[in-house]
């Protein structure tokens, strides 16, 4: 693969299913894979995120963004579950800004380290500027 | 350094889509560029800094492009944001 | 006294059973500082569990809590998930190839589920979370010869009631800051009914170790 991966993780398949759209659309050769909601309901589960991940995974990685505290317990877990975890990175931003900055920077054939960067640098967006 | 002042005619401004393909292809260029919007100076490689501003349809920009391919870069983002569609 | 298969069904069936009954008020709790779903998740992960086991056969205590700890994973979502799922893996990893045991390498599995939480959760004792019941039941267990069923379920309680006074410092209650105080940890809650739900099962033996 050419690009880096992303997973994108929250408690609503609905938030997860439609930034999956909207970074499509910005970039549409960068695999991009959700996890949201456990049967139906608000909550994530391991499983999920587990195969999101096997299904976007290769050596050029996986960058794992997510919305709210426990999504990171089963993201930690799920990388735990999989053979074959290097070069997977939770990254620690905002799950919308964070996911659009990080695919633009994935679509430009950036490493790993570098699409982690920019998704963790959209902590420091300052969106109105008056 | 080359300097063009240039209004925007893409259909809603520089928003996602187009602000995403805008920042890949000038990443492709060498020169140093940026853009000035009001008196807010921004890198025009860095979506982040790219996200932070909003160019409107209709606004009018100043584009700075340094560097040995700075002719061609100043060209690329003078058609693309003139292009009145997505290019 | 042993403890071997059928025990440990029966411990994870009574758990079950005061989960249900307990349901709304895991919820409450959960709702006064957290997101107000731990009720529901538990009583959905551990009726998902309770089905799997007593439709199971198995042949050992291991792949017994490997079950229930793959399902609490895959069926209870939120943090209580991972932590209670870790929880069953590593005590499934510790009695794996056991038929039956005595409660001493009953108390050592349940000591590495301790340890599996504190790192799964990264919390420790005073946080105001299921640590502050874990820890002190299995120290007082490790340290006891015999295992006194009251004395069990009194100490889990108490351990429970003190969450209530202590400012969360992990998970969604963590938020809360200090408008956690007053009110009791739902981990802690479900913990306590857990090592009540043990302490049922080995009053029907005197525990020595």
């Amino acid at each position: 693969m050419k690009y880096v991966s992303l997973v994108l993780i929250s408690h609503s398949y609905e938030i997860v299913s439609g930034l999956k759209k909207l970074l499509n659309q910005v970039q549409p050769e960068v695999s991009v894979a959700i996890a949201g909601g456990v049967e139906g309901d608000i909550g994530t589960n391991a499983l999920d995120i587990k195969e999101a991940i096997e299904s976007v995974y290769s050596e050029k990685g996986v960058v794992v963004l997510f919305d709210l505290g426990s999504a990171l317990i089963n993201a930690e877990m799920a990388i735990e579950m999989l053979e074959n975890n290097e070069n997977i990175i939770i990254a620690d931003a905002p799950l919308v800004e964070g996911a659009y900055a990080a695919v633009v920077e994935a679509g430009l054939g950036s490493s790993i380290e570098e699409v982690v960067r920019a998704g963790e640098s959209a902590k420091e967006l300052v969106k109105i500027n008056d | 350094m080359i300097e063009k002042e240039i209004t925007v005619t893409i259909e809603n401004g520089l928003h996602a889509r187009p602000a995403a393909d805008f920042v890949k292809k000038v990443n492709q260029y060498k020169s140093k560029v940026e853009l000035m919007i009001g008196d807010r100076r921004i890198n025009a490689k860095s979506i982040l800094q790219l996200m932070s501003v909003a160019i409107m349809e209709g606004q009018t920009i100043k584009v700075m492009t340094d560097g040995e391919d700075e002719k061609d870069a100043l060209a690329f983002i003078d058609s693309f944001l003139q292009s009145g569609k997505e290019s | 006294m042993t403890f071997d298969v059928e025990q440990a069904k029966k411990w994870i069936i009574t758990f079950n059973d005061k989960i249900q009954e307990n349901k709304e008020y895991l919820t409450e709790l959960d709702q006064a500082i957290g997101d107000g779903d731990h009720g529901l998740n538990m009583a959905r992960g551990f009726q998902e569990t309770v089905k799997k086991i007593t439709e199971g056969k198995y042949d050992d205590l291991g792949s017994l809590f490997k079950d229930v700890g793959m399902t609490l994973i895959a069926k209870v979502g939120g943090a209580s998930g991972p932590l209670y799922g870790t929880a069953f893996m590593k005590a499934s990893l510790a009695l794996k190839g056991k038929k039956e045991v005595d409660i001493k390498a009953l108390v050592e599995a349940l000591a590495a589920s301790l340890d599996g939480l504190k790192v799964r959760g990264k919390a420790q004792v005073g946080d105001k979370t299921m640590i502050d019941v874990w820890e002190p039941v299995i120290e007082y267990m490790k340290n006891h010869e015999t295992i006194h069923s009251k004395e069990l379920t009194d100490l889990s309680k108490e351990k429970m009631d003190d969450t209530k006074e202590l400012e969360a410092k992990k998970g969604r209650a963590a938020y809360l800051g200090k408008r956690s105080i007053g009110h009791i940890d739902p981990g802690a809650a479900s913990s306590y009914l857990l090592f009540a739900s043990l302490a049922e099962l080995l009053e029907e033996g005197e525990v020595a170790q």
